[in-house]
Formats: C-alpha cells, structure tokens, sequence
C-alpha cells in the first residue's frame, strides 16, 4: 500500500528539477548571460559566395582577373592596350567599377563587352555587385573577365570577389615606397604591374626599389613593367596572363 | 568606409545568431582582429556605435582583441610573429611564409541575454 502511494507522487529527477525551478524565479532575478562560442572570420559568407563564382568559373574555362590600384594608376588605359593587344573578341570582358559615371565603360566597351558598375560612394567592390554586373554582362564565353576596382590601395584588398588572379597596379608617378605602405594589398596580389614606364626618366622611381619593397610582402610576387601608350611591355603582360589561365585550365583537369 | 561594410556584417551575423538562440538582447560580442587586415579598432568601434541601433544593440559591448601577425616558415618549419610587414623567416631568412593568424576580422563569441519564458521551462 505505502509503496503504491509513494509511485503516483512525482518522481525524485522531477520532483527535484520543480524545487530548482522554483528557486530560480524567486532569487537569480538576472537570468546568466550565455556565452555563444563563434570563432568565424566576418567575412566568411561572402569569401564563400567568391569561392563559388571562382569555381563555377573554372568550370566554365573563364580566368577572372582582379585590378587595384590607386585612382590615376591606369587599370583602364591597361586594359585599353590588352584589347588592342589581343584585338579579338573571345578573348575578354569587362566588369569595371567606380563611385560614379560611366566613363570607364565609354572608352572600354568599343574594345569588349563591358559593364560599368557604380557604388554610390562605397570605396570597394563587393559580391553583390559582382553578381548585378554579371547578369547585366549576359552569358560571357571570352577567356577573361576582368574586374576594374574601384581605385583604392586600402579597401579593395580585404574583398575576394573569386577572380583567380589579383593584379595590383602602380604607376612611376605614384613612388616606388608603396608596396610597405599597403601591406595587405601587395600581401594579397600575386601580380604586380607597374605602368607608365615612359615616365621613368622624369621620376624619381626606382623599378628594383619598388620590386624588392613588394617582395618583403609577397615573395612570389610576379612583377612586370609596361607602357599601356607605347605598348611596351604589353606582351609580357598578355603573356602571362594566358600562361596563368593555362595553368588553371590543367589543375581543372 | 571599409570598416563600415565589415561592422555591418558583423550585426547581421550576431542579429541571426541572437535569433537562432532565442535570445533577448545581445549582452556583448567579443571580436579579434589582425595587423594584416588593414581594420582600425578605433573606427570599428565608431561604425559600431552609429550602426548597432539599427539592428537593436544600443547597450552592447564591442570587445575587439588585437592579435599579432603569426606565421610558420614553410622551409624549416619554425613559428615566429611577423613584424613591419617583412614576410621573411626570423630563422632561415626564408620567404616561402604561411600566414597562421593576424589576416582576418573574427567574431569570437557573443554574450546573450535569454528570453524570460524559455529560461524558466528549462
């Protein structure tokens, strides 16, 4: 009889969770923060989004090139010269961004299917605007698009927007002390091109200087003088853009 | 500008971790930061400051660690910090460098506030 009746209270694990709970709502009035514990990098959904355009991209057997720079470095008179260069239709496209107008696009569109890409003011290019761009650039089946940045030595450098091969641009005029002044930038390039080699023997540029600065960064960083307006050193670049995209087309395999 | 973009995504991804936990109100959000990603702590703490209103946060603590450059010689394998930017090995002079830590904006943790009714029926 005593055990039937002990069996039809609750048992001791509830019976105790009750008293717990009853304890909690009448002292801890401040309910203990939870720790959450994340340990993820801010930028990882949108380093994602890059890895997928970057593959969909091999796939398709089409090498992305991004270009930074500071303004006035000349990305677009470079890609003006590798058109003409090329002067052939497969061979690129043009995502060229900046904080407003349209004049990029104006003088690259004659040379290949371009797309401007206006930011309002933001001092970078992000996914988003990738993908916008994209869609206004239709179905592209050339061997390169190429990313025009917004000119910027600091911001663009934190944003993969899945190009295979980040160019950093500096000009003669600019100084060859650049390189350890925008360390992530050189950090995070692989290609170094310096342009307006026509103005070396005005400036007080040094190539060596500026290649061994880069170098203290990035080690494996491929350098190359060019004039865009001569067309000096053009080939090179050409060059080693088709040997780049190459290689990506056998690691595909 | 850029440190605009980034505290952004940072209170997008701490407002749907907040949702995702059933959380009240977002105590604080502890972040790590490294030399190599060109960020400035006192301007994330400022585009903190003007943007965490927006996504609920006024009374949130931002803690941001400061981390240093670490990397390992992909040569002889030794372990250093990388100082002034010169990616070459303390030890061997070696350039081929693997950058370990001290490139990347990383949310850490978060601190919560449980909703009242969920915290009583547990």
């Amino acid at each position: 009889m005593t055990v039937n009746t002990v069996s039809t209270s609750p048992d001791p694990v509830d019976a105790m969770s009750v008293n717990t709970m009853s304890v909690n709502t009448i002292t801890a009035k401040p309910i203990p923060a939870k720790t959450i514990v994340v340990g993820k990098d801010v930028l990882s959904p949108a380093k994602q989004a890059a890895a997928e355009l970057r593959n969909e991209f091999t796939r398709r057997g089409i090498f992305i090139v991004n270009l930074v720079s500071s303004p006035g470095a000349g990305k677009t008179s470079l890609l003006e010269a590798t058109a003409r260069y090329w002067n052939n239709p497969q061979k690129m496209s043009v995502l060229v961004g900046d904080l407003a107008t349209d004049r990029d696009a104006q003088r690259l569109a004659p040379l290949a299917p371009t797309v401007q890409l206006t930011t309002g003011g933001a001092c970078h290019l992000e996914m988003p605007l990738i993908q916008k761009g994209l869609g206004q650039l239709g179905v592209i089946e050339t061997e390169f698009l190429f990313i025009e940045n917004i000119g910027n030595l600091v911001c663009p450098a934190s944003h993969d927007l899945g190009e295979h091969l980040r160019v950093v641009v500096l000009s003669t005029t600019e100084g060859d002390d650049k390189p350890g002044k925008y360390p992530k930038m050189f950090r995070t390039s692989q290609m170094l091109v310096i342009t307006k080699s026509d103005l070396l023997p005005y400036v007080p540029f040094s190539v060596e200087a500026a290649i061994h600065d880069a170098h203290l960064i990035q080690p494996q960083m491929q350098c190359i003088t060019v004039c865009a307006r001569s067309g000096d050193g053009i080939a090179d670049w050409c060059n080693a853009l088709d040997v780049a995209r190459t290689e990506m087309l056998r690691r595909r395999e | 500008m850029h440190e605009t973009s980034l505290v952004r995504s940072l209170l997008m991804q701490v407002a749907d971790l907040l949702e995702k936990h059933n959380g009240e109100s977002v105590e604080s959000i502890e972040v790590e930061l490294g030399p190599l990603t060109g960020v400035e702590p006192l301007l994330v703490q400022s585009a903190f400051a003007q943007l965490a209103p927006d996504y609920g946060m006024v009374s949130t603590l931002l803690q941001i660690r400061e981390i240093p450059l670490k990397a390992q010689c992909r040569t002889c394998g030794s372990h250093f910090v990388i100082d002034q930017f010169r990616f070459r090995c303390t030890s061997c002079s070696g350039s081929d460098i693997q950058v370990l830590s001290g490139d990347e904006f990383r949310l850490m943790n978060i601190s919560i506030r449980p909703r009242v009714q969920e915290e009583v029926s547990e």
